[in-house]
């Protein structure tokens, strides 16, 4: 394979190449082989993603309890959401997870690109211990992860203990215990980004360095006039598959903390959770997706065009 | 940056590997945790630092898991991930070479189709997904548990077109002109190409279906269904905090993908960097 990272800033275009000239059976025969061969994922594309984007949105309309008939009520369910305090702080746990997450994360895999892209010996044995949290179960690292910050003989704590600090007590805590979470992310995904990165910087000329460095460029100015804006579109990349992703945690929290102490922890995907598979209220928990969605289209969006306004190189 | 390696002092380059090496050892730590408190008797948890390696390494809590309903979490684990990985291997592939080689009506209607679908956060179709089972009395089934994944996906469909298109019409002409069928160009000539493809699509797949886990949560609650990541989840509640026990049965469910990551890893880091796929 010629290239190695694809970084799909836009959609390919979808071949308009002509047709070329050939006998109308013949032409009807490739239509119904075409059918034929789309059909199984067809079937799972409608039924499985979208008649359930439309039934979503329906059902946000309604209120159903699911044991009683469901009752149309309108924008009743919005107007309940955004009343309803509860789901106010869900978002805003959900923003400051993602706030705690993706500049670390992403600045954590920049520098380990950065590092890795030098002379170094033993780069693979090094590139493969960085990319072996990606590998890791989200479910099993929320319970590795929760020991280690047990309070009792924990790894960190006694690690601290080391030094005479006598460490707090994470995940009961209602502010260090989001921070804790937003930590085993940040473990588990910084040295799988570094991989697109360290794809980005191994295809940029080298030549471009030894200019510069010939005009006395300093390693930083360097960085910031090369490095970083032909990295853009692995930068877009990386942002965006890593915010939407942050936006729906929840096997971590689940595990770590279900949502407390308090609703301390308690994000956006946890409340949908808990209010449709344990409250069975799912017109209401339809809507709050319904919120989230819209707030993930919304941001997406928002990358999109700060990434289109600013110059991107095609390296390609 | 990497001009000025010549002219680097060794005292950098001693910082440099200083902060790989730390850098590798987080990274690795977690797994050294698992393992050594996975093989520690009940007893020896609390004596020493939880990093030492155990004193006297058993095997207990590893049988005790084995002996359990838990080893057949890890079966039918096994059975979710094989499904999804033929069904998305076979369906994905029939639909991206119609995408890629077929002409057709509404194929570009389809396909925009599909890439929009790819817009659309787990979460959203979470509860339908539900009540769609319900409707269908498939709640707590094999068929509920596989049927929204097993017919491909359309980020599987859009990297395989992506390859397919690649490949020059020119190979497939002459078998073209011999009258081979599509199924046979498809078989005979395209696949055998698309090997490297068609391993980094698999690998995706068995390391999303091992790891997934809100699905089978929601859709599955008896032991007959109940797959390895709920099970590991359910271990807290059903045996209070057993860090032992615990820790034994996350080495269960990460060894076989440790495996994976170790005969495959050419394989895996290259399909991090093709697909960027979680």
């Amino acid at each position: 394979m010629a290239q190695v990272l694809t970084v799909p800033t836009s959609p390919p275009p979808v071949s308009t190449r002509p047709v070329p000239p050939r006998g109308r059976r013949r032409r009807a025969w490739e239509t119904l082989t075409a059918y034929a061969f789309v059909a199984p994922s067809l079937f799972g594309v409608v039924t499985f993603l979208l008649l359930p984007v439309l039934i979503v949105a329906g059902l946000s309309l309604f209120d159903w309890k699911l044991l009683a008939a469901p009752e149309f009520v309108g924008l009743a369910n919005y107007e309940r959401l955004f009343a309803d305090g509860g789901i106010g702080h869900s978002l805003l746990v959900t923003v400051a997870y993602v706030v705690l997450t993706i500049p670390v994360q992403t600045v954590l895999a920049l520098l380990l690109a950065l590092l890795l892209n030098q002379r170094v010996r033993g780069v693979k044995i090094f590139r493969a211990m960085f990319v072996l949290p990606w590998m890791a179960t989200p479910v099993v690292m929320g319970l590795v992860w929760g020991w280690i910050f047990d309070p009792a003989n924990g790894a960190v704590n006694s690690f601290l203990d080391v030094f005479g600090i006598d460490g707090p007590s994470w995940l009961s805590s209602p502010s260090l215990a989001l921070p804790a979470v937003a930590a085993t992310q940040v473990w588990q995904f910084a040295g799988y980004n570094m991989l697109f990165f360290l794809a980005g910087l191994q295809s940029i000329p080298k030549d471009f360095y030894e200019a510069a460095s010939l005009d006395g460029a300093s390693p930083v100015r360097q960085f910031f006039a090369i490095t970083l804006p032909l990295l853009r579109p692995t930068l877009f990349f990386v942002l965006v598959t890593n915010v939407i992703g942050s936006f729906q945690v929840f096997d971590t929290v689940f595990v770590m903390t279900n949502g407390g102490p308090g609703n301390s922890t308690e994000v956006i995907n946890y409340t949908i959770y808990q209010t449709a598979f344990r409250q069975f209220e799912f017109g209401y928990a339809s809507a709050i997706a319904m919120v989230l969605f819209l707030i993930i289209l919304a941001v997406t969006m928002a990358q999109v065009r700060y990434f289109n306004r600013t110059t991107t190189y095609d390296l390609t | 940056m990497t001009t000025t390696t010549r002219r680097r002092r060794p005292s950098r380059r001693a910082a440099l590997y200083a902060t790989l090496i730390i850098g590798a050892a987080m990274s690795v730590f977690p797994y050294w945790l698992i393992v050594s408190t996975a093989l520690k008797p009940r007893g020896e948890l609390f004596e020493a630092a939880p990093w030492a390696p155990p004193a006297a390494p058993t095997l207990e809590n590893l049988g005790a898991l084995l002996g359990s309903d838990f080893a057949q979490s890890i079966l039918n684990t096994f059975i979710f991930v094989t499904v999804l990985t033929v069904g998305q291997l076979i369906f994905t592939t029939l639909a991206a070479y119609a995408f890629a080689r077929l002409d057709f009506r509404g194929r570009n209607a389809l396909f925009w189709l599909y890439l929009a679908t790819l817009m659309v956060p787990n979460v959203v179709t979470l509860i339908p997904l539900f009540l769609i089972m319900r409707e269908l009395d498939l709640v707590n089934s094999w068929y509920g548990l596989v049927a929204p994944y097993v017919f491909g996906t359309p980020y599987g469909i859009f990297l395989m077109r992506q390859f397919f298109r690649s490949i020059p019409r020119e190979i497939e002409e002459a078998a073209r002109v011999d009258g081979a069928g599509h199924l046979t160009i498809l078989w005979r000539i395209i696949l055998p190409l698309s090997r490297p493809i068609l391993a980094t699509l698999a690998i995706v797949t068995v390391i999303s279906s091992w790891n997934n886990f809100l699905w089978p949560l929601i859709i599955t609650s008896s032991a007959d269904t109940r797959v390895i990541t709920v099970a590991i989840a359910a271990l807290r509640s059903e045996i209070g905090i057993d860090y032992t026990r615990m820790m034994a049965g996350s080495l269960l469910t990460l060894l076989p993908m440790l495996l994976v990551f170790v005969f495959f890893q050419r394989y895996i880091v290259r399909s991090v960097a093709l697909t960027g796929l979680k």
